[in-house]
């Protein structure tokens, strides 16, 4: 089947996706956007998370016809003019990226957490971020990061 | 001044925007696919191989077999015991090894060949022997029958002074057996690489903890110089010690060698667990003896580790085991015996702490028993026992400086008090508060683990660090930059780094035993030292004044009188000469092997300490425990940086946890992140990281390391504070929901592994 989807502003026209091919194969073999990551395959851990319409998936469970004439957001879409998303900086300045791994994913999954909830409580964070797995930092700086950014985007990056 | 500085890591940015290309990630456009085929049955014997059905499908290249491999099919980091057939020659030794690997253009056409050779295998099946004790018993079915030494891999004795009489005269004395289980390091990033032939060499690019030993592995594999292979350490999504043995490498480099193209290969989540090695599960019977007085006497302790089909690590794990059996406390006489057995299971190897994460569960276990027995508050039991400056070691190092241990358990003494305060009970909830201590000697055990690196001036005014050794995420990267930056005088940006190239970079030895801030760190500063040398040496031919007293002080070579001079100056001089601003540096702890019968020795040159207090509360109606709270003391010698010593701890604590609390591998059963569990954000407690900083005086400006001390008292912590939650105490890990259950009916059903 010939897929058209929106992926990080740009309008993409794919011929020949084989009807099975999830969102997943599609932006990492076709489209070369290898941020999205593979982490199980099953929809358990979270690395392969994208923006779908604005909100989270797994992109190896949602299958890439499901994303037809819709917008989809990785993680190099979320950078605007080369400037890093509060998000980003806020991972960054805050110890949350060790292998960096689950980075990509987990800072999508925040996205859309702070994008519905400018206010989030710690318990609201795991909440929205329990199906994304980390083995190397325990979640605390993750933590960290999440309530830096919230308050960043409500008042403003310093 | 970067040291002490919780200076960004290195690779962050690149990280947040998706642009690290890791081993997984390299796949180009055109290269050939590989996947294995891995038995589904063993111990066995192949009796026939067919790969025509495969070869007749669309795509598929290539089949390889053990006939293919042209140098030694026998592969493992330590030398006297490389038993690893990476693909099986005739016996299939453990269910998921590898008979056969399948070459085809597509990813999916070399699945579809693997499993058309997968059902064209013919196997003879074996008797096979899955548990340890059994298979060290007469008779037993050999896992590896061409070798001399049966289904034992290693026994290693540590004795000191007279421990059966020790515990005889005791006045309390406590005894129990204490097991672990299989686990898996779920490094986020699956397996992953990609190799090419070049000028008549192989070049392997892939996710790896030792870049330089899977060079030499996989240049025995397949026979040629070491000089014809190059390995470069693709960015590396976490290892744990799961990327220690080589993974994919040997199929990558035995198809990149007959094919002569490109080729890349991954593994799937199920082939990670299937196809690598796991934490050793230990049975732990200890008795250990105190006085009136709650010092302790002496301790007798058996201990049996299941190795699984390949030795692997196994050997290390065996001796950090019985070198740690006495925990980090004053014990004057020991009896220990710690042994390795091969069996028909899983192969395990190297996982975050070799062994001692396991063993603490026994030594800590020892201890809360003997404060329940003598009365005594658990943290002052520790504290009366604690080693200090000055005191030896069960295997007779005395230790001269960095032992923190009294000092994290002061830091935690106030934490532990107010959480005992307000732990409460209720209707269907009880809450408990547990403490565990460990030590945890830095780098490999009893052997020469050197690391070198070297450091360039060049002649723009930049600085480049070459270093084997390789990041994975814990952030050697970063504190080795800091390091060199501190010791030469310059901003740390200004310090380039190539790191993991086998043709650009020299060994640093494994990114494992928590030993590259320490041995690496020392290296990079051995390398400084020399590179200052030589900038003297070079600034006094060039100025002509031989007897110039110069060093390098704030970035610049700086003379008595005030006058100074550019590095990059003398570099650009050097470089007119065809000579390069390059010094080398090497470091190798001063150890000493352990004697083979009494196990007395010096294994390492120095130590981390920790303790670690947990407060968790049970659901009493389901047996469901939640960790509320742990707090973490460190004492890292000295904190390079400190975030990153932190998130180490962190993550450290959570890996605890589940090994703690949810995880338990078994073959066919749990081999995706849906059946084994691993701690979500959900599951993580609150954690307080404290680090201590206790100098050891052979330490990079007095560093140690944290990377596995991390993880080693979470879980005993946590078995503490749900024993105290319970009234009884656990012993054997994970503690799940059952076996809480269990020791809240008062069922005398503590099931053993």
């Amino acid at each position: 089947m010939d897929l058209c989807l929106t992926v990080n502003g740009q309008p993409i026209s794919l011929p020949e996706v084989p009807g099975e091919a999830s969102l997943l194969e599609v932006l990492r073999g076709r489209l070369g956007l290898l941020g999205t990551k593979e982490g199980c395959g099953v929809g358990e851990c979270g690395a392969c998370t994208v923006l779908l319409d604005g909100r989270a998936v797994n992109s190896c469970l949602t299958a890439a016809w499901q994303a037809a004439g819709r917008q989809v957001t990785t993680i190099e879409g979320l950078a605007q003019g080369g400037q890093l998303h509060p998000l980003q900086r806020a991972f960054v300045e805050a110890g949350a990226v060790q292998c960096g791994f689950c980075t990509p994913g987990m800072i999508l999954a925040a996205w859309d957490l702070l994008q519905r909830n400018h206010h989030p409580s710690d318990q609201e964070i795991k909440q929205a971020l329990t199906g994304n797995l980390c083995r190397c930092t325990g979640y605390h700086d993750i933590l960290r990061a999440v309530r830096r950014a919230a308050r960043w985007l409500r008042e403003g990056a310093p | 001044m970067s040291l002490g500085r919780s200076l960004i890591r290195v690779g962050a940015e690149e990280r947040v925007r998706g642009r690290t290309v890791f081993g997984y990630d390299l796949e180009r456009p055109g290269d050939l696919h590989l996947a294995a085929v891995r038995a589904d049955q063993a111990p066995a014997r192949i009796l026939a191989i067919d790969p025509g059905p495969a070869l007749a499908l669309p795509g598929v290249l290539r089949v390889f077999t053990a006939a293919d491999i042209p140098g030694e099919n026998r592969l493992g980091i330590i030398a006297s015991t490389r038993d690893h057939e990476f693909l099986a020659q005739e016996l299939v030794r453990q269910q998921g090894q590898a008979v056969a690997l399948v070459a085809a253009r597509t990813l999916a056409q070399a699945q579809a060949g693997a499993r058309a050779v997968a059902v064209a295998v013919r196997y003879q099946p074996l008797p096979g022997v899955f548990d340890p004790a059994q298979a060290l018993r007469e008779g037993a079915p050999l896992v590896h029958p061409e070798r001399p030494g049966g289904n034992l891999l290693h026994e290693r004795r540590i004795r000191r002074g007279d421990a059966e009489a020790a515990l005889r005269d005791s006045a309390v004395v406590v005894e129990a057996t204490y097991t672990t289980s299989p686990l898996e390091h779920c490094a986020l990033e699956l397996e992953g690489g990609r190799a090419e032939y070049v000028d008549g060499r192989v070049v392997v690019a892939a996710c790896t903890q030792n870049p330089h030993y899977d060079r030499q592995d996989l240049a025995r594999f397949l026979g040629v110089e070491p000089e014809r292979v190059r390995v470069i350490q693709a960015e590396t999504g976490g290892g744990f010690g799961g990327k220690l043995d080589l993974s994919l490498q040997p199929f990558l480099a035995l198809a990149a060698w007959h094919l002569k193209r490109p080729v890349c290969m991954r593994y799937t989540r199920e082939e990670s667990f299937r196809a690598t090695s796991k934490r050793h599960p230990l049975v732990m019977h200890f008795i250990t003896g105190a006085d009136e007085q709650g010092c302790l006497t002496g301790l007798q302790a058996r201990i049996l580790c299941d190795t699984g089909a390949f030795a692997s690590y196994g050997l290390a794990v065996n001796m950090r085991a019985a070198v740690h059996a006495s925990g980090p406390y004053l014990v004057p006489h020991l009896d220990v015996v710690s042994r390795a057995a091969y069996t028909n299971n899983p192969f395990t190897g190297a996982m975050r702490g070799f062994g001692v994460p396991q063993i603490a569960l026994a030594h800590e276990g020892q201890m809360d028993a003997l404060a329940l027995a003598l009365g005594r508050d658990p943290l002052e039991l520790r504290l009366r026992n604690a080693l200090r400056n000055g005191q030896a070691t069960g295997t007779g190092q005395v230790l001269h400086s960095g032992v923190g241990l009294a000092r994290c358990l002061e830091r935690l003494r106030p934490i532990y008090r107010r959480w005992q305060a307000r732990a409460a009970s209720g209707e269907d909830f009880r809450e408990g508060v547990g403490l565990a201590a460990m030590f945890y000697g830095i780098g490999n055990t009893g052997v020469s683990n050197p690391s070198t690196a070297q450091l360039e001036w060049g002649t723009d005014g930049r600085v480049t660090l070459f270093t084997g050794a390789a990041e994975i995420g814990q952030g050697s990267d970063t504190v080795l930059r800091q390091l060199a930056a501190t010791r030469l005088g310059i901003p740390v940006e200004e310090i380039d780094l190539c790191r993991g190239d086998t043709d650009r970079t020299t060994n640093a030895g494994a990114t494992s035993a928590s030993r590259q801030t320490y041995i690496s760190g020392n290296a990079v500063l051995a390398a400084a030292d020399n590179l200052e040398m030589q900038l003297v040496q070079a600034a006094r031919q060039m100025l002509g004044q031989h007897h110039l007293e110069l060093e390098l002080r704030g970035g610049r070579l700086a003379a008595p009188d005030g006058r100074s001079l550019a590095p990059a100056q003398v570099a650009r001089y050097l470089t007119g000469q065809g000579r390069r601003a390059r010094g080398a540096g090497r470091f190798d702890p001063n150890f000493s092997g352990l004697d083979p019968d009494t196990g007395q020795g010096r294994p390492y040159a120095a130590y981390a300490f920790a303790a670690q207090c947990a407060w968790v509360r049970v659901d009493t109606d389901s047996g469901l425990v939640r960790v509320k709270e742990v707090a973490a003391a460190h004492d890292v010698g000295r904190a390079i940086n400190p975030r990153g010593v932190m998130g180490q701890i962190c993550g450290g604590v959570a890996m605890g946890l589940g090994m703690a609390l949810m995880e338990q591998f078994r073959f066919g059963q749990t081999d995706n992140l849906h059946r084994y569990h691993i701690p979500t954000f959900l599951d993580a407690p609150r954690i307080t990281p404290l680090i201590v900083e206790e100098a050891e005086e052979t330490g990079p400006y007095g560093a140690k390391g944290v990377g596995e001390p991390a993880l080693i008292p979470t879980a005993p912590a946590v078995a503490a504070a749900v024993g105290r939650a319970v009234g009884r105490p656990l012993r054997h890990l994970p503690i799940s929901l059952e076996r809480v259950m269990a020791a809240l009916t008062h069922e005398e059903a503590e099931h053993a592994n």
